[in-house]
């Protein structure tokens, strides 16, 4: 009996009815393309057309998504012979990502044409990387996880160093790319592992193949914990987060704006449909590597942030520390179903929060380098009075206040921490959080002093009609999210219910 | 504008209050409350909208209503710039308070707990000395870390009664599913026999109403915070903001967990005692106004944590109308000190003297405050302290009379503020000092009025609070409760420590 034979449908040739599962991908894999020629046509001066068009394919892949939630229905099924599920959980994910990804191409024209990086390939990597997320999102084969990582981390490494002039920027795609393949290395290694084990790369058979095998087979184990470790350094949860701060730092602001919300948003998707799901059946084997590197992200992201002088690292940490959250709501995801929920809304709401936190930042940078110090940020309240209370309310809301996204979000994974009897856990979140109000709010009190001698400490640019709509509609889903509980969570209790391949 | 809304609130808080005394209450649960609304919210997770008002909060809503009223008269006189953003987060501030203070859902009222630190937080950090971003984050830190833990005992209470088959927040329901007698750890060289989940759940409601009371040892905030702050700003923080802690322990603290509660009885009255000398102490020691202000405040919330750990009718009688009292009372005395401070440029009680000839109206008004904040008969402050050491000598002689102790340093370190801004010579900063305006005096004289008017008639405060006050007694008292039969691991804990 070799592997192949164990495939019902190997012999069988996929139809249309397969290719609706991935429409909102292959959408945007049209306008990827389609983008690269529109680039030689579309003369310089007039580049804003390629964001236009992108937004335009983004907002039909939304759309299609959207559709695509109620098409796969609360069962959903499984496409391309068990390699990609269309179910409400990656419908979810794409629909995040998508508005990620949406967010960031209203806002990249004005910053990059400030700092004089407006090429066309910009859009088409960002489009690149979009693809790559949502595959990640639908992902249910080794072979699909892992080609979705790379095309996804390809994109951002260029993106990365898309800053030509810059040294730190380029930096930044080095170690990116250096750290990044070695993390690969790691979830491929750990991949080998777990087909050499079962026999399978499709997560279905591994599952069942998984729950055979018990009580315990240690080179599964072994596998198992690698690809973690490979996920972990996308979600940037420590210990393997050391790249983070200086690839945020480094790139271009938009395009940290973008990474650091969709990378995690799909990593932590796939992270959801691996662990809480196909490797459900190890949990007692895998559940005290997630706990400690959720502790470990939450003390080492939070206590690292409080020293910063940088609004780019600052967030970076606090990246660090959120994805520790989240990890929360994987590590009891298996006992309750709250966990799983918990997490996606916590998704959801990083998404809009930390996206507008960014959103400002690469707004208010103007000629020349970016605004990144603290001092920079000196009376801004003054000056933008809208765009300092925007930022206040994301690092409210990063804080964990109430009436805002992230407060639910945090309320809800620690839910999940107790009712699975794990208030240690809990614990360490809430210490953790109790600390990271203070070097939030210090940025906040920072913005709020008077400038010096009349001379602001930098010149902000004008906030402009696609900056404003941007902050507008994060600070408006933060808000939502914080306020309106049961419309998103009703949301991720669907996604998180009809999760292939089902356990 | 502002002033417009805040007295729309007076007047419907008036309402309310008026029918809370009139009509009798609704709702056969434990705690009987009226004008109570109740909507989904995230039904999920079992959370409602839910809100009611009773005969303890009553009270404080009017007080909540009344100083935030005062805050927004004297917005412009005593803050220069920025007064539209001033008063807009006032008026949060009071949106999140009131719904502390209506909130029956247990996520709700956490919700708003924690939410009106977001205006708060900026009303501190933008207005007032240059000291203030310290001490604004220090408050912050502080009541967010208390907070928290609160959350999870929240979380606690509310996977209690899911195991029960309450999906809820709802206090009505938690109060009627009482807490699993679970076994816990012994507790060496003290009575506490364990420390059981329930006594943790207690622990971080206790701490959160603490810091935010504040309760010595967790004051320390208080002084730095309240010498940076501008006057409007303290009126209504040191007038309603820190009595939130005494209403949660009185709403959810002794109600909620009336075990562990009885307990801990003997240490919390400690830590009251402690509070009142403490202040006292400290604000004998004291020249600058505002930290004698904020000091004495310290001893008087320490009387009313007192007459709240007395757990019977009389303290807790004492407790609320204390809380209506000290709100009247430390507002005043924050005004006073303002229009002292605006006048002089010093808060130095070395500096000033003589005000009692170049200020008489304020002579008048300071010194019927004065009286007030010492408890002399006559005075509300006498009725709130006097109902407190009753309420304390039923529980033990000697927190009663340590209590009185307090009172007699109040009348010292009151009496010193107030001669050394009033009598003596007239020195060289209060040589042209002018009096009250119109409009100051429109915003003291209610307040002295009210001082002399509840000291002589408090019956109005005094028969509201009565009605609803017995429930909660019978809440806090332990004998009362459904006996819940001792699981038989929590037996084998108990023999064992006994071996």
């Amino acid at each position: 009996m070799n592997a192949l034979a164990a495939l019902p449908l190997a012999t069988a040739t996929p139809g249309w009815h397969d290719l609706v599962g991935l429409l909102p991908e292959v959408i945007v894999a049209g306008g990827f393309l389609a983008l690269m020629l529109l680039d030689l046509v579309v003369p310089p001066a007039r580049r804003t057309w390629l964001a236009v068009f992108s937004g335009a394919v983004l907002v039909g892949a939304l759309a299609v998504s959207v559709w695509g939630w109620y098409d796969a229905g609360s069962a959903g099924r499984s496409v391309f012979f068990g390699a990609f599920a269309y179910d409400r959980l990656a419908e979810f994910g794409n629909c995040v990502i998508l508005v990620t990804s949406l967010l960031t191409v209203v806002i990249s024209p004005g910053y990059l044409d400030r700092r004089r990086l407006h090429h066309g390939e910009y859009y088409s990597l960002v489009m690149a990387a979009t693809v790559g997320m949502m595959l990640l999102a639908g992902a249910t084969s080794l072979m699909v996880i892992f080609l979705a990582i790379e095309l996804l981390s390809i994109s951002l490494y260029i993106l990365s160093g898309f800053s030509r002039q810059e040294e730190r920027s380029q930096e930044a795609a080095v170690k990116y790319l250096l750290l990044g393949s070695f993390a690969s290395a790691f979830l491929l290694f750990g991949m080998a592992l777990v087909y050499g084990e079962t026999g399978h790369t499709q997560l279905a058979q591994i599952a069942e193949a998984m729950s055979r095998s018990l009580p315990v087979d240690p080179l599964l184990v072994g596998g198992i914990i690698l690809m973690f470790v490979g996920l972990a350094f996308k979600v940037s949860a420590a210990p393997f987060h050391a790249w983070t701060p200086d690839v945020y730092q480094g790139a271009p602001t938009s395009v940290t704006t973008f990474m650091s919300v969709a990378t995690k948003v799909a990593a932590f998707i796939v992270i959801i449909r691996l662990f809480d799901d196909a490797f459900a059946s190890y949990y007692s084997h895998w559940s005290a590597v997630v706990i400690t590197v959720a502790i470990l992200s939450m003390v080492v992201g939070n206590f690292a942030a409080l020293t910063q002088n940088s609004i780019k690292r600052m967030l970076a940490y606090s990246g660090i520390a959120q994805a520790g959250y989240i990890l929360i709501g994987v590590a009891v995801g298996v006992g309750t179903a709250l966990g799983v929920q918990g997490a996606l809304y916590y998704l959801a709401a990083y998404a809009f929060t930390n996206l507008g936190a960014f959103a400002v930042v690469t707004v208010m940078s103007g000629r020349g380098e970016d605004l990144d110090r603290y001092d920079q940020l000196r009376g801004l309240w003054h000056r933008r009075p809208y765009v300092a209370a925007a930022l206040a309310f994301f690092l409210l809301s990063l804080a964990g206040f109430p009436f805002t996204a992230g407060f639910m979000g945090k309320f809800l994974v620690f839910a999940a921490a107790i009712q699975a009897h794990n208030v240690a856990l809990a614990l360490w979140g809430i210490g953790t959080s109790a600390v990271s109000v203070f070097y939030y709010l210090r940025v906040t009190l920072i913005m709020f002093q008077r400038p010096k001698e009349d001379a602001p400490a930098y010149e902000w640019p004008r906030t402009g009609r696609a900056g404003s709509a941007v902050l507008l509609v994060t600070a408006a889903g933060t808000l939502v999210l914080g306020i309106f509980v049961g419309l998103v969570l009703t949301v991720a209790t669907m996604a998180q219910a009809g999760t292939l391949p089902g356990r | 504008m502002t002033v417009v809304v805040a007295a729309a609130e007076v007047v419907l808080v008036a309402i309310v209050v008026h029918g809370v005394a009139t009509t009798s209450a609704v709702g056969g649960g434990p705690l009987p409350m009226h004008y109570v609304e109740q909507a989904n919210w995230i039904p999920a997770i079992g959370a409602s909208y839910h809100v009611g008002v009773d005969g303890v909060s009553a009270w404080i809503l009017a007080l909540n209503a009344g100083v935030f009223l005062l805050g927004a008269l004297v917005v412009p006189r005593l803050t220069t710039e920025r007064i539209k953003l001033f008063c807009g987060l006032m008026l949060l501030a009071e949106a999140a308070t009131t719904g502390v203070l209506i909130s029956l859902d247990l996520l709700l009222f956490y919700l708003f707990w924690e939410g009106m630190l977001i205006p708060l937080y900026f009303l501190l950090a933008f207005y007032g000395n240059e000291n203030r971003g310290r001490a604004t984050l220090k408050f912050v830190i502080y009541t967010v870390a208390g907070s928290l833990l609160m959350l999870l005992a929240i979380l606690y209470l509310h996977f209690q009664a899911l195991a029960g088959g309450h999906n809820t927040f709802d206090l009505e329901v938690l109060l009627q599913s009482p807490l699993p007698a679970q076994a816990g750890v012994a507790l060496p060289f003290t009575t506490i026999q364990t420390l059981s989940p329930a006594m943790f759940a207690f622990l971080a409601f206790a701490l959160a109403f603490a810091i935010k009371l504040p309760i010595v040892p967790f004051h320390t905030w208080l002084p730095d915070l309240y010498e940076s702050a501008p006057t409007p700003t303290l009126v209504f923080f040191a007038g309603v903001v820190s009595k939130m802690g005494a209403y949660g322990f009185i709403r959810f603290g002794i109600t909620l967990f009336s075990g562990p509660v009885h307990q801990l009885q003997p240490l919390l009255v400690a830590l009251a005692i402690l509070s009142i000398l403490y202040g006292a102490m400290m604000a004998l020691s004291q020249t600058d106004l505002k930290r004698i202000v904020a000091y004495a405040s310290i001893s008087h919330l320490g009387f009313i944590a007192l007459g709240i750990f007395s757990l019977n009718q009389n303290g807790i009688d004492g407790a609320v109308i204390q809380i209506l009292n000290h709100g009247i009372i430390i507002a005043g005395l924050f005004l006073v000190v303002g229009v002292v401070e605006a006048r002089t440029g010093t808060r130095d009680i070395r500096e000033l003297g003589g005000l009692q000839k170049r200020m008489p109206w304020l002579y008048v008004f300071f010194l019927v405050i004065t009286l007030g904040a010492l408890g002399l008969p006559g005075t509300n402050g006498f009725v709130g302290e006097v109902t407190i050491m009753l309420g304390a000598f039923q529980y033990f002689w000697l927190p009663a009379v340590l209590a009185g102790l307090g009172v007699l340093i109040a009348s010292w370190y009151m009496l010193r503020m107030h001669q050394g801004m009033m009598h003596g010579p007239v020195r060289a900063v209060t040589e042209k000092v002018q009096d009250l305006r119109f409009r100051e005096g429109l915003v003291l004289a209610p307040l002295a009025v009210l001082i002399i008017l509840l000291g002589v008639y408090p019956h109005p405060v005094g028969s509201v609070a009565a009605q609803a006050v017995p429930g909660y007694v019978r809440l806090a008292d332990t004998s009362q409760q459904p006996v819940v039969m001792p699981t038989s691991a929590h037996i084998a804990t108990l023999t064992e420590v006994e071996r």
